[in-house]
């Protein structure tokens, strides 16, 4: 081949590769900082408003909780980005499972607890727990979420194990929940787990079906028991303000009758006076007026047999049922 | 010959340089240990995450380093009083000396089996120095759980460090239960209590309705006799204030007050069915009788 040539044929490609001119060559160094740059550029990442995200640099933590919002991490192979959703809530069922339950039985092993007074009762219990800190939750346990089951249930055993089955059934409910919440937290901080522990509720506390029926009994004993006093209440608000009334009652027509009698007393004796005062004046004609009116109004109604001083006095006369006889 | 290769001599270079760095760098997760081992035989143990050396003939194992859990299978204990309890543990540990787990363990099975070992023998022996009330039981002073475990914690986490290279960081009792060939007589007598308290509780009540309608009555009765003490006290005191008023008045005329109140007194007594027998001697008839001269 001569040089000649060539040139014609380079002059050629050149006016054939004019339109093209404007693009850059590719070179290898050219495609090198292209794949540089690419390689730079996906360092960028985005952590989302729930998540919060832990940066590595060849596997060591540099950056323990990225909060949401853009970010840049050196590229693989050098640092790595595991993204958490920290706020999610993640149940657990510590117990019987709920879906056994729907079924209408629960395996009792896996619901019994030990009461302290040595009674078995049934208790489910739902967890929910969110990441505390990612990194100790990514990289400080196993398996968190057993561990939190674990922590829990034994929290819960031994507080239960410590409370006689009254109190796990009815009043110490709610300090059983908070007591165990606080302490399975202290525990999981313990192991360094990153786990914050949100709630424990005790969905269902529930004594063997097989001495069910006496705890019901305990139940209606106690209704029972409140019917009978509130019954007793019932009566002792019916009679006792009655008797207060009554009381008023007597206390009033008492009250009454003295004013009668100290009334009508003076009545009495004002007229008295009145009366005796006139008297004073005319002493004999006001006794002889008085005496005779009221014989008068005495007389009429009455039988009347009028004798002489001296004379017999016939008895016959006097008959049941005879008119007023005048001899 | 040599010209045609001289071309590869860079890219030969440049693999063998890759290489050798895959050979010597190496990354060490948060989660991991690794042990550097040399033929065979174990040179160094590298507990901190990050970018790591070694010589290219050097090989690395790498270990989780994380806590696990392992739940042994319930299991049956004695206590000192000779009762039966089934128990449920949980052990959290995880790999604390590489060099010795690998060489006295292997691997997470074998070394849930050790575990089990020490901590069934320990929690034996524990229980059998603790009657049942320590363990369940509801005076609080008396249960001693937490001790006994953290007991048993150490214990295990000396005897498993040494001879394993495991740190026990925590043995918890899981669950308590009863044996169950014991559950039939324990239901008897949870229903024989229940019984019990529900009889309580219906007498209690009853107890005190009746002292509620005994002190209701009581109470009646005071109110009505306060009311009647009261009642009569006031009506003795009308009676008082009337007797006074009258002898007030009458003390002042007596033989007028006689001669009224006879008077008054006739027009009440003689009623129609009186028949009175007059004298014609009387004052009244005097004058019917005798004429004028009987009023004088």
């Amino acid at each position: 081949m001569t040089t000649a040539t060539l040139r014609l044929e380079t002059s050629y490609l050149d006016s054939r590769l004019a339109p093209l001119q404007r693009t850059p060559r590719i070179t290898p160094t050219r495609v090198f900082l292209a794949a540089a740059s690419v390689w730079l550029l996906s360092g960028v990442y985005l952590v989302a408003p729930d998540q919060q995200a832990v940066e590595t640099l060849f596997g060591r933590v540099i950056a323990p909780r990225i909060m949401p919002g853009l970010h840049y991490a050196l590229p693989w192979p050098l640092e790595s980005v595991t993204k958490l959703r920290v706020r999610q809530l993640q149940r657990l069922v510590v117990g019987g499972d709920a879906a056994d339950n729907i079924l209408g039985r629960t395996p009792p092993l896996r619901s019994q607890f030990v009461t302290g007074d040595k009674n078995i009762i049934n208790m489910r219990v739902v967890v929910q727990y969110s990441v505390g800190l990612p990194a100790d939750y990514l990289f400080q346990a196993q398996n968190p979420a057993q561990l939190v089951g674990s922590a829990v249930e034994a929290e819960l055993a031994r507080r239960v194990a410590q409370r006689d089955v009254d109190a796990v059934l009815t009043t110490e409910k709610a300090s059983l929940q908070d007591e165990t919440r606080a302490a399975a937290q202290r525990l999981l901080n313990d192991y360094r787990a990153g786990i914050l522990i949100s709630t424990i509720n005790i969905e269902s506390s529930t004594p063997p079906p097989e001495a069910a029926d006496a705890f019901r009994d305990v139940a209606s004993a106690r209704a029972d028991t409140a019917r009978i006093v509130n019954d007793a209440g019932g009566y002792a608000n019916d009679l006792i303000p009655r008797a207060r009334g009554q009381a008023k009652q007597m206390l009033e027509e008492a009250e009454a009758y003295r004013l009668k009698k100290v009334n009508q007393s003076m009545g009495d004796a004002s007229r008295f006076d009145q009366i005796a005062s006139e008297y004073g004046k005319a002493a004999q004609v006001t006794g002889s007026r008085l005496y005779l009116e009221t014989m008068e109004q005495v007389l009429p109604r009455i039988r009347k047999v009028i004798v002489d001083k001296n004379g017999n006095l016939d008895l016959t006369i006097i008959r049941r049922g005879d008119p007023t006889t005048t001899k | 010959m040599r010209d045609r290769f001289q071309k590869y001599y860079p890219a030969a270079a440049a693999m063998a340089g890759l290489m050798l760095c895959y050979l010597t760098f190496f990354s060490v997760r948060e989660t991991e240990f690794v042990l550097v081992t040399q033929f065979g035989r174990p040179v160094r143990t590298i507990t901190e995450a990050g970018l790591k050396v070694k010589w290219p003939f050097q090989s690395a194992i790498y270990f989780d380093r994380r806590l696990r859990t392992y739940n042994p299978r319930p299991s049956e204990f004695l206590t000192r009083d000779k009762k039966n309890i089934v128990i449920e543990n949980y052990v959290v540990w995880k790999i604390q000396d590489p060099n010795r787990f690998v060489q006295a363990v292997g691997d997470a099975i074998a070394a849930e089996m050790r575990l089990h070992d020490i901590i069934w023998s320990g929690l034996s022996a524990a229980l059998g120095t603790h009657d049942l009330d320590s363990i369940v039981g509801t005076e609080r002073e008396k249960v001693q759980t937490s001790s006994l475990l953290d007991g048993l914690t150490t214990a295990a986490d000396r005897a498993a460090l040494e001879q394993y290279g495991i740190n026990v960081v925590d043995v918890r009792i899981k669950r308590l239960n009863l044996p169950e060939q014991n559950k039939q007589s324990v239901y008897a007598r949870m229903r024989a209590e229940r019984e019990r308290i529900a009889r309580q509780y219906r007498a209690e009540g009853e107890e005190q309705a009746l002292s509620i309608r005994a002190d209701a009555d009581r109470q009646k009765e005071e109110i009505l006799s306060v009311a009647y003490k009261q009642a009569e006290t006031i009506k003795g005191q009308g009676d008082a204030e009337s007797t006074q008023i009258y002898g007030k008045a009458y003390s002042k005329n007596p033989s007028f007050y006689k001669l009224l109140r006879t008077l008054e007194s006739y027009k009440k007594v003689l009623d129609d069915k009186t028949t009175a027998i007059l004298s014609s001697d009387s004052e009244l008839l005097k004058v019917l009788m005798k004429g004028e001269a009987g009023a004088k």
